[in-house]
């Protein structure tokens, strides 16, 4: 068929938007986690948001890193 | 239960999604599994006749295989994979594409009427597949520590971040992944089933067995709302197996890649 032929570039940023959502319930998983671990190991309640805030906020840090500086 | 007398409404919950076996005493043989087996039936014997006799004039049917498979490698395989090494990707992509599709699509047949990834354990079994195949070809163009590193060092971050940003791109790629992957398709079709099943089993006690008048009217909406419902979960049906697919490329796509 025709389209065998066409040579059209694949898109490089199809998959970014999984991958942004991906990144974000990582982030807050493994530091909300992080900061559940040490509530119960302490004893204290302030350390699982304060580990959902970090996560979220480094994951935003690193897709400003990745993605950022594409124009 | 007669018309008129009013019953108490049972809502449906996850218990409709257990079917009983579909012969006694062999209890793994239910829906799913009858549906499965026969979306693989109808696959072959589809591709089969399609390839057949080929001829360089497509009967309708070569036409029709054509169509679907070059759907698969050209927009979804080659896109996703690029131009040079998608073609040992299409089989499988293509497979999982159709394999998906029917099992969803069958939730909108009569009689049929039941989506098999409703039941989580055939999208875990899916999802894993496709992680095991582009974690495994990762591995052999990289190396296990090249592919690792590939994998967890996320680009143009500072490297005083590293030691945070690290974990954060593991989970992401290695763990959310299949996850995600399998939960999108089990829980669209689990959700689009039982949205259909609240609509017309509410309209059907509403109209027939509320014995109101007024319950009545609601239900004959209730009942044209369903079908709206049944209307859109075709079109959820066709996108979930194309989302599943797709991601599935885009993630051998990644683990393949050259650079980050």
């Amino acid at each position: 068929m025709s389209e065998n032929q066409d040579p059209k570039p694949s898109p490089p940023n199809s998959g970014d938007g999984w991958r942004v959502l991906s990144y974000l319930i990582g982030g807050v998983a493994l530091y909300g986690g992080i900061g559940f671990g040490l509530d119960r190991l302490f004893g204290t309640q302030f350390l699982l948001p304060v580990g959902i805030v970090l996560g979220a906020g480094l994951t935003i840090l690193m897709l400003h890193f990745r993605y950022g500086s594409r124009s | 239960m007669t018309a008129g007398v009013p019953t108490e409404f049972i809502a449906p919950g996850p218990q409709n999604f257990t079917t009983p076996p579909i012969i006694d005493g062999v209890d793994w043989f239910t829906k799913p599994v009858l549906v499965a087996a026969l979306s693989v039936v109808v696959i072959v014997w589809f591709f089969w006749g399609a390839s057949r006799k080929a001829a360089i004039v497509p009967s309708k049917l070569q036409f029709a295989g054509e169509l679907g498979y070059n759907f698969v490698r050209n927009s979804i395989a080659r896109d996703a994979i690029g131009s040079q090494d998608h073609m040992k990707y299409v089989p499988y992509l293509c497979g999982l594409f159709f394999f998906i599709l029917l099992n969803n699509v069958a939730a909108s047949i009569p009689l049929i009427q039941f989506p098999t990834f409703s039941h989580a354990g055939w999208a875990y079994v899916a999802a894993i597949m496709s992680w095991v195949i582009y974690n495994a070809v990762g591995i052999k163009k990289k190396g296990l520590w090249g592919y690792f590193k590939h994998q967890t060092m996320p680009a143009g971050v500072p490297v005083w971040l590293m030691p945070l940003m690290i974990p954060i791109e593991f989970i992401s790629n290695i763990l959310v992944r299949p996850i995600s992957l399998s939960l999108r398709l089990f829980a669209n079709m689990f959700a689009g089933h039982i949205l259909l099943l609240v609509f017309v089993l509410g309209g059907e006690y509403m109209v027939f067995e509320s014995g109101k008048i007024f319950l009545g009217g609601v239900g004959v909406i209730t009942f044209l709302m369903g079908l709206a419902i049944a209307g859109l979960e075709l079109f959820v049906q066709c996108i979930q197996a194309y989302i599943f697919v797709v991601l599935t490329a885009q993630y051998i796509g990644s683990a393949i890649a050259d650079e980050h």
